[in-house]
């Protein structure tokens, strides 16, 4: 036993080591085993966590976008034309709703003008988000809050706002309600690099630094009054106008009738009168036969070609025949005009003699360099393509000479004027801020400076002694000259006598010009009894009273010298 | 020697313990001050984008030539006219004025009697 003992004594200790270092080993494996299982569900519940994607989309579209601001809109004094406003848009989860019918009714208080079966219909369901109302009153938001219906909550939008209304609509344009632009000059800032911005979520807060346009908005603001006061002076259908900086190209202001309210873009599509799509932009997308103020571009043409001169004289004693067509005169003189002459009594066969002189196919390689082939390089989206015709025989070129038969946008003629006036640099149009050194390479010379001050003359001429006068009894002292057009329009086809679409475009102060005015007034009736019909009487003098009031604001003063209007005259007829 | 080593520890966690929780709870609270003042700058910045429209809307000359044509009668407001405008070449010269030698040197030695005009103009009303 004792050697049993003995031997077993160590065999036992051996054996009590080996089982309590098994246990020990067991054990640690115990709890590495579970340990590993904690860890492992950690792991697993991490990744499952990480992988969770949530979504922060309202309705689809980015939270970002929806907030998204746009920088605000200055015109060329500092002046708001539009900024952004923030306001509180509703929206429901409408499984968090205990009530429907509680909370439909609640809402209704506050917001009778909502459709009860459509919002009950809205709130019921499971879904996590639902619009109820967009842009609303911060009024509105407190008593909601005031209500106490769990699952309503606003998230805060920012909504454009145009302080100035429908004066500059057709400027600015719109926005649709997630504040992208649809039109104007929100959509081509859109298309250069605000959109960018917003998809970046760049665009939140008021970082955005402010945008200056070229837009005068007091001289704005004259042109629409004296624009609408020409609607029911006139009783016309529509009436347009813009004017333009000749030395730099910068639209100044732009206005046409009938407009819309770019606070509530659906009412650019509401018709006028019952005629649907009458609230375009006729100085850009409208094209149009300008009629007689196009002898101008035609006398430009010929004076610069060294063909047609000053002193010349040119027959108009008999209508020109084509075929089986005369053209004739409407103030007809029946005599042999002078140059200025022709101008002044706005000749069609002097102009057509003017153009034969010249050489047809000269006027169209000049209406070319004048642009007017194809659309004006300009910022609004809506912009149409002038129709010039390309085939030239002598007729077409004939009556081209006086406006008929070719049509071209409002913006080309205003620019071309432009041109002539300014010694010869035609200039793209532009409704951003442009300072003359920066449009001076953008200039293609036209006319010479000689041509320039030539047509300056016979525009002040026509003023003085022609079918402007009208127009420079309103705007006395401004020194403002220009050319009548009395353009018949096309009514099934054919030209109609009754009908006329008017237009004087002019610039002024014609000693030292800075500033060109086209207004168009689109089939006017007669003012009184006594009154007339053709464009001196109602587009002239439209002109003249917006010169008369947006003068003084451009830094133009009156000056009543006769000195002025003699040192125009060129030398050759001194 | 190693008991009062474990006190010290024991302490040492305890103190790092509460100030853990100090640290916690005040970071909670600056977070939740900086909220409020974030939304509260939210909510600020709304207003005054407001205002600012307000601001812009009451300037615009399509707001204030109505107020300008309902007071034209009142206060007699009319377009101003081509012929009231000059300019600084069209101002006569100053004529020349006479000076009044006595007068001024009267007032100076007042002056310097000490007499004050200012005074005496008190006295005369």
């Amino acid at each position: 036993m004792a050697l049993a003992n003995e031997a077993a004594a160590p065999i036992a200790l051996v054996g009590t080591r080996k089982s309590r270092g098994n246990l020990t080993k067991a054990r640690i494996r115990w709890v590495i085993a579970i340990l590993a299982i904690v860890f492992a569900v950690v792991m697993g519940r991490l990744i499952q966590l990480g992988s969770v994607v949530t979504d922060s989309t309202i309705e689809g579209r980015e939270r970002d976008v929806i907030t998204a601001t746009r920088p605000a809109i200055l015109d060329r004094n500092g002046l708001e034309l539009a900024v952004d406003i923030r306001v509180p848009s509703m929206f429901a989860e409408p499984r968090r709703i205990i009530d429907v019918d509680e909370a439909t009714e609640a809402i209704l208080t506050v917001l009778p003008t909502l459709n009860r079966d459509w919002l009950r219909k809205r709130l019921t369901g499971e879904k996590g988000f639902v619009w109820i109302k967009r842009e609303m009153t911060p009024a509105q938001r407190d008593r909601i809050f005031a209500l106490g219906i769990p699952g309503l909550d606003f998230v805060t939008e920012s909504k454009r706002f145009y302080p100035s209304g429908k004066e500059a609509s057709h400027i600015m344009g719109a926005v649709n309600i997630d504040n992208q632009g649809i039109a104007g000059i929100e959509k081509h800032m859109d298309n250069e690099d605000v959109a960018l911005l917003q998809s970046l979520g760049l665009a939140r807060g008021n970082e955005l630094a402010p945008v200056d346009l070229s837009i005068d908005l007091r001289v704005q603001h004259i042109m629409y009054e004296q624009l609408l006061d020409s609607m029911t002076r006139y009783q016309a259908v529509a009436s347009a106008a813009a004017m333009v900086d000749i030395r730099t190209g910068e639209i100044i202001s732009m206005v046409s009738l009938p407009d819309f309210d770019p606070n509530n873009p659906s009412s650019a599509f509401e018709p006028v009168n019952g005629k649907k799509d009458q609230r375009f932009n006729r100085i850009t997308s409208g094209i149009f036969e300008l009629g007689s103020t196009f002898k101008t571009i035609t006398i430009a043409g010929a004076l610069d070609s060294g063909l047609v001169k000053m002193t010349d004289t040119f027959d108009a004693r008999f209508g020109i025949r084509f075929g089986r067509f005369t053209i004739d005169d409407f103030h007809g003189k029946h005599r042999v005009l002078s140059l200025p002459e022709v101008y002044k009594y706005s000749s069609n066969i002097g102009t057509i003699r003017i153009m034969q002189q010249w050489g047809k196919d000269n006027f169209r390689d000049f209406l070319t360099k004048l642009g007017m082939d194809k659309r004006m390089p300009f910022e609004l989206p809506e912009m149409r393509d002038p129709v010039v015709p390309t085939k030239w025989p002598e007729i077409v070129a004939a009556t081209a000479s006086f406006g008929h038969g070719l049509s071209v946008s409002p913006l080309h003629q205003l620019m071309a004027y432009a041109a002539f006036v300014n010694d010869g640099c035609l200039l793209p149009p532009t409704l951003y801020k442009r300072s003359e050194a920066q449009s001076k390479p953008l200039c293609t010379t036209i006319i010479s400076p000689k041509t320039s001050a030539q047509i300056r003359y016979l525009m002040r001429l026509n003023a003085l002694e022609g079918s402007g006068t009208r127009m420079n009894k309103a705007a006395a002292g401004y020194r403002a000259g220009g050319k009548t057009g009395t353009a018949e329009k096309v009514v099934n086809g054919a030209y109609s006598s009754g009908l006329n679409l008017n237009v004087f475009t002019s610039a002024f102060p014609l000693d030292n010009p800075r500033y060109a005015l086209i207004v168009l007034v689109d089939e006017p009736k007669r003012e009184n009894e006594q009154s007339g019909v053709t464009a001196g009487w109602n587009a002239g003098e439209v002109t003249g009273r917006i010169i008369a009031r947006a003068a003084p604001l451009l830094g133009v003063g009156p000056d009543f010298s006769e000195m002025v209007d003699a040192s125009i005259v060129p030398v050759e007829l001194r | 020697m190693i008991r009062t080593l474990n006190v010290m520890l024991v302490c040492a966690s305890v103190a790092a313990l509460v100030a853990v929780y100090a640290i916690k709870y005040s970071v909670e609270e600056t977070a939740n001050e900086k909220v409020a003042i974030e939304r509260q700058i939210d909510r600020q910045e709304g207003e005054l984008s407001l205002l600012k429209a307000d601001w812009a809307y009451l300037n615009q000359p399509s707001h204030v030539a109505p107020i300008v044509a309902r007071h034209a009668a009142a206060l007699g407001l009319v377009p101003i006219s081509p012929q009231q405008f000059g300019s600084l070449e069209g101002l006569p010269m100053r004529p020349i004025i006479q000076k009044d030698e006595t007068g001024l040197d009267e007032l100076f030695s007042s002056l310097e009697a000490g007499v004050d005009p200012a005074e005496q103009s008190v006295e005369v009303r």
